[in-house]
């Protein structure tokens, strides 16, 4: 175990999701994932953060508030797009006020991780390969 | 003038006569419709249509329809006459004026270049501040704004401005089939998705007249109870996290997650998304539930323990966020919330599906933190008990319920179940197959109006405590 691993730190913002994907990564926070022992922590501000999660289609009501939000991480930075909502390929895609996932509405995302929602192991594995 | 006042009439004698309101809301052929809940399970409508596009609220002498009131404005233009509030509600000013989204066949809009903040409710006043939180969170949670007026560390009034999530569920679903429509009815919300799930399959059968054979039935039963103690795990282990109580929170968690992945192993998914058309439990499924079922009443009888005996934690429950009865008989509260008042009413009672069996409805009251926490303990263990009574009815390994409704299935009907966040409705109008409106009332979107209620006059510091008492999804109100 390499005991000297980088921190990365993350903000999360819910742009539209069904609260399954927020509910997996909190799952990340338990005694049995715990994904702080790895470095990786959700912070409170996006000026802490070295990486944005981003859940759910991107609602309009949500773009500016996201934008906002992306502006305020220092860079460099990760855009993560959780789930496949955020991805772009989720079943509210074409809905009338979603803007079609992270990639459509603000930037191509660094990260993709898939699944709906996506298995907590699995997002611990792309968050720390 | 005089179907106007019989419009307000009949629904306040329905209300009156301790019915309960499923549901109000329009369509295009500028109808505005309710739906109620009789005592004995039976479901009737009431109908008026909006003439020159403008229909009398019923907003003042039924405050729990405020929201749905707004909502039709919103949605269709047609104009509550009399309603007390009409900002918009789900609609924001990046809105182009003519877009209306339920009311005719349209595309996305072309979105204006502007904020989306409605204007605010705020008290004004010497010593007074307004505190705005939100969209976007510290935490890991769902978007949703709100606007505190505090005077000194006390919340005087809370003005909730949800919808932040609204995707356009409901237009989504129109013109869709049956079958086309179910993953994306599952994924309303992933907190009550089977519970969503069901009441669409419910409102389908109606229209058909099908027999539901009776191990569809438990395995629906199973389904529905699986996902009440899932949701009610999350909600118990959060409250403790609203005081600092960190073990108890963890090792709710932990319980929490040890149930999902027994569920995935089970039923295919760890939020039992789109399970209820999976089939029924395999022989091998019903032993590994029922080692999984027996070891969580293991380890919930540990964190019973737990719990139970930490006076401080309880102390600090209590006479916080109140919830006062009448007022949750008067906003139409549900679930949890309200049972919490004294209030003891859970549709499980009217729903046939739970024909068979008997549903204990907890004897708390108190309207507060400490009530809720309560209230969901003891349903945790009746589901418990649900659970094993629905397996032991499932004896058989079964066919898989392939059952289709036929392609030229038309009408109304309304399904509705209790979920984890209370009663929840689904009006369902279809035409030779294909959904020409469909219609969702959550639980939590009733309740947020309530919730709004019993945070005033509490410390600003308590409203994470409070909000997470109630644990109301974001996504099932905003659709
Ligand atoms: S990807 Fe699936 S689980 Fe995640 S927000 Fe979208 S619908 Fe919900």
């Amino acid at each position: 175990m390499d005991l000297q691993r980088k921190s990365f730190q993350l903000r999360h913002v819910d742009a539209g999701s069904c609260n399954a994907c927020e509910q997996e990564l909190t799952a990340l926070l338990s005694k049995e994932l715990d994904m702080q022992r790895y470095g990786i922590d959700m912070v409170a501000s996006p000026r802490h953060a070295d990486g944005l999660v981003v859940t759910g289609p991107v609602t309009d009501t949500m773009k500016t508030a996201l934008e906002k939000v992306w502006e305020s991480v220092p860079r460099p930075r990760k855009l993560i797009a959780l789930g496949d909502c955020a991805v772009g390929c989720g079943v509210f895609q074409a809905a009338y006020a979603s803007h079609g996932g992270v990639g459509a509405a603000l930037e191509t995302p660094d990260l993709e991780i898939r699944g709906c929602p996506p298995d907590p192991k699995k997002i611990l594995k792309k968050l720390n390969p | 003038m005089v179907e106007n006042e019989r419009w307000i009439r009949v629904h306040v004698e329905r209300k009156r006569a301790g019915e309960q309101l499923l549901s109000l809301t329009g369509d295009r052929e500028r109808r505005i419709r309710s739906h109620w809940l009789l005592p004995d399970g039976r479901i009737e409508a009431e109908s008026l249509i909006c003439e020159e596009g403008r229909f009398p609220s019923l907003s003042v002498s039924l405050p729990e329809v405020a929201w749905d009131e707004r909502e039709i404005h919103d949605m269709f233009g047609y104009v509550p006459e009399g309603h007390p509030d009409l900002r918009p509600l789900v609609r924001t000013p990046r809105w182009p004026d003519s877009f209306y989204p339920l009311k005719e066949r349209v595309a996305a809009p072309q979105w204006l270049d502007v904020e989306p903040d409605n204007p605010a409710k705020v008290v004004e006043g010497e010593g007074m501040t307004v505190m705005k939180v939100g969209p976007t969170h510290a935490g890991i949670i769902e978007s949703g704004h709100f606007v505190f007026s505090i005077m000194g560390e006390n919340i005087l009034h809370l003005d909730a401005h949800l919808f932040q999530n609204h995707r356009g569920v409901e237009k989504t679903l129109e013109g869709l089939t049956v079958t086309d429509a179910r993953p994306f009815v599952s994924r309303i919300c992933g907190a009550d998705t089977v519970s969503h799930q069901y009441n669409f399959v419910s409102a389908v059968e109606q229209l058909t007249g099908r027999e539901v054979p009776e191990a569809v039935a438990w395995q629906r039963v199973l389904l529905l109870e699986s996902e009440r103690i899932l949701s009610h795990l999350n909600d118990l282990a959060q409250i403790p996290a609203g005081v600092g109580f960190t073990v108890a929170h963890q090792r709710g968690l932990a319980m929490k997650e040890v149930w999902q992945q027994e569920l995935a192993a089970v039923f295919g998914h760890r939020f039992l998304f789109d399970a209820m058309n999976q089939g029924q439990i395999t022989m091998s499924g019903k032993e590994r539930f029922l080692t999984a079922l027996s070891s969580l009443e293991r380890e919930w009888g540990k964190w019973r323990k737990l719990v139970d005996r930490q006076r401080g934690f309880h102390d600090r429950m209590r006479g916080v966020g109140v919830v006062r009865r009448e007022d949750a008989d008067q906003l139409g509260a549900v679930g949890v919330a309200l049972r919490a008042t004294g209030i003891r009413l859970d549709v499980r009672a009217q729903m046939p599906l739970y024909r068979h069996v008997q549903i204990a409805i907890p004897h708390v009251s108190g309207g507060d933190v400490e009530a809720r926490f309560q209230v969901r303990l003891q349903e945790v263990e009746n589901s418990f008990r649900l659970l094993r009574t629905a397996l032991e009815q499932l004896r058989k390994d079964a066919t898989r319920d392939d059952w289709q409704p036929p392609v030229d299935v038309t009408g109304e009907a309304v399904g509705y179940s209790e979920s984890p966040h209370g009663l929840n409705a689904h009006v369902l109008q279809i035409k030779n197959g294909r959904i020409e409106r469909y219609h969702v009332r959550s639980g939590a979107y009733r309740n947020w109006p309530v919730l709004a209620l019993a945070v005033a006059g509490n410390a600003v510091a308590d409203f994470p405590l409070i909000n997470k008492s109630f644990e109301l999804c974001y996504s099932c109100a905003d659709r």
